[in-house]
């Protein structure tokens, strides 16, 4: 990208009110760096402690979710993320995407959408069960409990999509509004 | 026995056990990516404490905010403290927390519906 279309970019993530994007290699210490930016932005923003906190936990969920999934599927490339970070109609918007197999990414959107109507009791049900379960049921995308935790704390249904890429790869996007 | 002394980073909490007087104190953050891995002594030690010996144990704890991984792994340091109150043991836990803050005594909360044994959930001002 040449320099001066950086304008333009920067003006994209202010007319979609991104107050937070990152793209690319995902390590552990960047996960904690921009966790601690996106804190002391929150707290400068004066979001309520509550809020700000659930904004966090699902941006670590998230985050370590995609490292998690690099580490087990030892997919080329899965460690390339997206994070974006967004407010906008009063609430916050959480999102991530990596590259997945692609039916690795049919199960998390099967996963998704199991949870999808369920009330916050159910939800707190399917929690309590999924935290008893033993820890290798737990391990097959690793995201059994991370999403549930999301959608508890999510003002809206999770959103999730998986776009087909080529040599049996998709791009898996979730997004959690708070 | 062994004592832990773990000092805290961004993303662990400080850890600190005293078998002389039976007090666990955790404070901070809790999301290492494999938290099983971070918590190993401190389940070995809980085991170890409550085979060693028939003293009662307090669990101190500050604690802010967890990760699900870590939250998996607290569970199950509270159902064995459970089991041993289950057969007489003194165990209790204090939670304290910062009184703005209602999500961490919503956690501490969801721990202690699983727990008959002394649970505190102590906001602070």
């Amino acid at each position: 990208m040449l320099v001066s279309d950086l304008y333009e970019l920067r003006e994209r993530f202010d007319n979609e009110k991104i107050l937070l994007c990152f793209n690319g290699p995902i390590s552990r210490s960047l996960i904690e760096e921009i966790g601690n930016a996106l804190r002391n932005y929150l707290k400068t923003e004066q979001a309520s402690p509550a809020s700000a906190l659930d904004v966090f936990a699902v941006y670590i969920e998230l985050t370590q979710n995609i490292r998690h999934y690099a580490v087990k599927s030892k997919l080329v490339g899965a460690d390339m993320g997206t994070v974006v970070v967004s407010f906008r109609d009063s609430h916050y918007h959480i999102s991530s995407g990596n590259l997945v197999r692609y039916e690795d990414g049919e199960s998390v959107l099967k996963a998704v959408q199991s949870l999808d109507g369920l009330d916050k009791i159910e939800l707190k049900k399917r929690y309590k069960d999924q935290l008893r379960k033993p820890r290798e049921e737990d391990a097959v995308t690793g995201a059994g409990l991370g999403l549930i935790d999301m959608a508890r704390k999510a003002t809206a249904p999770v959103q999730a999509s998986l776009k087909s890429l080529e040599n049996g790869l998709g791009y898996l996007s979730l997004s959690v509004q708070i | 026995m062994n004592d832990i002394k773990i000092v805290s980073t961004q993303s662990t909490p400080l850890i600190e056990t005293d078998s002389t007087r039976g007090v666990i104190y955790m404070e901070g953050d809790s999301y290492p990516e494999n938290s099983f891995e971070f918590y190993s002594d401190l389940v070995k030690w809980v085991s170890h404490y409550l085979k060693e010996s028939e003293r009662p144990l307090v669990v101190e704890l500050a604690l802010l905010y967890l990760n699900t991984s870590s939250i998996k792994v607290m569970m199950d340091i509270f159902d064995e403290l459970e089991e041993a109150h289950q057969v007489g043991r003194e165990i209790t836990v204090n939670w304290r927390y910062d009184v703005d803050n209602e999500r961490v005594a919503e956690l501490a909360e969801e721990f202690k519906e699983d727990c008959s044994f002394s649970f505190n959930i102590i906001g602070q001002e």
